[in-house]
């Protein structure tokens, strides 16, 4: 097992495309380290090059404390799960495994061991005879981490490795690959552009956007203290929303939108740091679920809900202001089919103000 | 209906490609003159094998067949040896210059091989390869089609399944022979059988290259036979019995795996 250090690493291609920008990164042993981003965000490249599949254009990477910029993928102990799964075609399940095995000369004892001891981890030991072909897609994954287990490496890279199930089967894959972490201890590096995998199997996250690391924090800071406007929109489901307005001095200081359909007193906690954006744009993040339905103190705003989402422990409220779609995620305490007129509250604890300029985080 | 009147004009058709075919091996055991006579026969009176003693005996015909056999054999390995690996570098590796260099070598397709048969043989002959096996099996070593063909059979092949062979600690020789070869035996089987019966049946260039008789492959054997024996029908048909049925086990063996290779890519699996 093993600690992975990346020291302003960067990727170009073809000398002039930058698709990853000076990222530092340090892993911790036996840790669970997600990069999330959207498509192209140069995840992938990031972990290729921890891999060595890919050449690292600046920077250095440290595996286990050993610099690996010129030490070839075979020799860096890593093992990786493929998107596609990458099975060799003309192989059994078996094969598939002991081949990393048979190519470091283990003895057949050993192979025949551990090969077996990954099928029944993995609770495919009545496959091992199969070719990959007679797999489903969930079999084939098993066996593209089964084949990633038995060497025992010093650290697991996933790509996007549950992108091509279906939905349910995508929830089995992703308790079955943490409970695996949580036996196996291993240092692992896990990419996806699907934000729900990374906040319930990272110990900590990576968001990367446009090659640049926005934050690296655990899923419930990255949620509650997201670094900037990006973040903040990124990770959460249903989406954070979003409104422009001004920060104005009155009394105390307060929010006001651009139509003034939102307008509040900011908890003076904060005032120290708000009080250089008097005047400015800024931008107000609300996530859905801070919008209740009853008062407890709070804001008020009306609304006219245009589309309600009945999904049983939740109800999402659609509604516009200020001509931006809103969505309020509530409980479902009453019929809110019956009628299209709302008074929604929401608290200044939790809501986020941005630079809109810059979309960094201010409050 | 329309099936039945499909398949009655495939038997027609069938039966008349085949007929030459059969009469060949049949006059082949015909006794000396018996071939010829009319109205001719279908088949032969009583078995006659003493054309087949004749060639392989008092004519030499093993050794031809020793040469075909050795020949054929020979740049069939080697073709398929140096095609898939090149047609395998141009496929997966990165390279300078690749695309430039797989359009020039494609290009050069476009020249007869009547051409280079004068230039070819005097490197041969400066080499001192001339009446040698080599002189056809390195000529015979690499073919742009063969490397065309692999290639555009090796694109296929997800890049991913390569890498998961490096990080499984294969070295590019390693991936070559065990994850890139196997993946190719359709394509391989396919391109070696076009080769082994293109080299066994080849007349010209062996004819060239070949002055002295001990050298011979089948083809020009049977030809130089035919100069000397042109009355003895049946000693030629046995002759291309001879020359034909190696070819003709080749083909049926692998046949299965041919019809694969061709049809292989149209449709998804
Ligand atoms: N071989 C290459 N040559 C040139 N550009 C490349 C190459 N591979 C990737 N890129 C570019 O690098 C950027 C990052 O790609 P990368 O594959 O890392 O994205 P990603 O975050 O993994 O996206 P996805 O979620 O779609 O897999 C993209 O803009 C892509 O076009
Ligand atoms: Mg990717």
């Amino acid at each position: 097992m093993a600690a992975v250090k990346l020291i302003n690493v960067s990727k170009v291609y073809d000398g002039k495309n930058k698709v990853v920008h000076e990222v530092d990164l340090e892993i911790n042993d036996k840790e669970f380290v997600v990069l999330v981003g959207p498509s192209g965000c140069g995840k992938s490249t990031t972990l290729r090059m921890i891999a060595g599949l890919e050449e690292i254009s600046e920077g250095e990477i440290f595996i286990d404390g050993k610099l690996v910029n010129n030490v070839q993928s075979k020799d860096r102990d890593i093992a990786m799960v493929f998107q596609n799964y990458a099975l060799y075609p003309h192989m059994t399940v078996f094969d598939n495994m002991a081949f990393g095995l048979k190519l470091r000369k283990f003895s057949k004892n050993e192979i025949t061991e551990r090969v077996n001891h990954a099928a029944k981890i993995l609770d495919m030991e009545h496959l091992l005879d199969r070719k990959p072909k007679q797999l489903s897609g969930g079999q084939r994954q098993r066996v593209a981490v089964g084949r990633a287990i038995v060497r025992k490496p010093k650290v697991f890279l996933f790509d996007e490795p549950l992108s091509n199930l279906d939905a349910k089967l995508r929830v089995q894959m992703r308790a079955e690959i943490t409970r695996l972490h949580q036996r196996l201890e291993a240092t692992t590096i896990y990419v996806t552009h699907d934000q729900t995998e990374a906040m319930t199997m990272g110990d900590r996250i990576v968001v990367l956007k446009d090659g640049i690391v926005q934050q690296v924090d655990s899923p419930m800071n990255l949620y509650n203290r997201p670094a900037n406007k990006f973040v903040a929109g990124f990770i959460g489901s249903p989406a954070i929303n979003f409104i422009d307005g001004k920060i104005v001095k009155e009394n105390g200081l307060a929010f006001i939108s651009r139509e003034k359909l939102i307008s509040f007193q900011l908890s003076p906690d904060n005032s120290e740091k708000l009080i250089p954006y008097i005047g400015r744009d800024v931008t107000l993040g609300i996530r859905p679920e801070e919008f209740r339905i009853e008062s407890k103190g709070g804001y008020k705003i009306n609304v006219e809900v245009d589309l309600v989402e009945q999904l049983g422990s939740d109800v999402y409220l659609h509604f516009n202001l200020e001509g931006i779609p809103f969505i309020g995620r509530v409980k479902p305490t009453m019929d809110f089919r019956s009628r299209k007129e709302f008074e929604l509250y929401f608290g200044s604890e939790m809501i986020h103000l941005f630079d809109s300029a810059e979309g960094k985080k201010i409050n | 209906m329309k099936k039945y009147l499909v398949i009655s004009i495939a038997i027609i058709l069938g039966v008349m490609t085949f007929l030459p075919f059969l009469w060949m091996i049949s006059a082949s055991f015909m006794s000396t003159g018996a071939a010829n006579t009319y109205p001719p026969k279908l088949f032969p009176d009583k078995f006659d094998f003493s054309h087949y003693q004749n060639l392989l005996t008092r004519l030499n015909l093993a050794r031809y067949l020793l040469n075909s056999l050795v020949i054929s054999l020979g740049v069939t390995f080697f073709s398929l040896l140096l095609n898939s690996m090149a047609g395998y570098a141009f496929a997966k590796y990165r390279f300078a210059r690749k695309k430039r260099l797989f359009k020039f070598l494609l290009s050069s397709m476009i020249i007869p091989g009547q051409v280079t048969m004068l230039p070819v043989f005097l490197i041969l002959k400066n080499m001192g390869f001339i009446n040698t096996y080599f002189a056809i099996i390195v000529p015979g070593m690499a073919s742009i089609f063969g490397i065309f063909l692999i290639r555009q059979y090796a694109l296929s092949i997800p890049d991913s399944l390569i890498e998961a062979a490096k990080m499984d600690g294969a070295t590019e020789l390693q991936i070559y022979f065990r994850v890139i070869l196997p993946l190719c035996k359709p394509i391989l089987v396919t391109l070696g059988l076009f080769t082994f019966m293109g080299t066994w049946n080849d007349f010209l260039w062996p004819l060239i290259v070949m002055t002295d008789s001990s050298m011979y492959t089948m083809p020009v054997a049977l030809a130089n036979l035919m100069s000397e024996h042109v009355q003895d029908t049946e000693l030629m048909m046995a002759g291309s019995v001879i020359t034909i049925v190696p070819v003709l086990i080749v083909f049926l063996a692998l046949q299965k795996y041919y019809i694969k290779g061709i049809m292989m890519g149209s449709v998804k699996e």
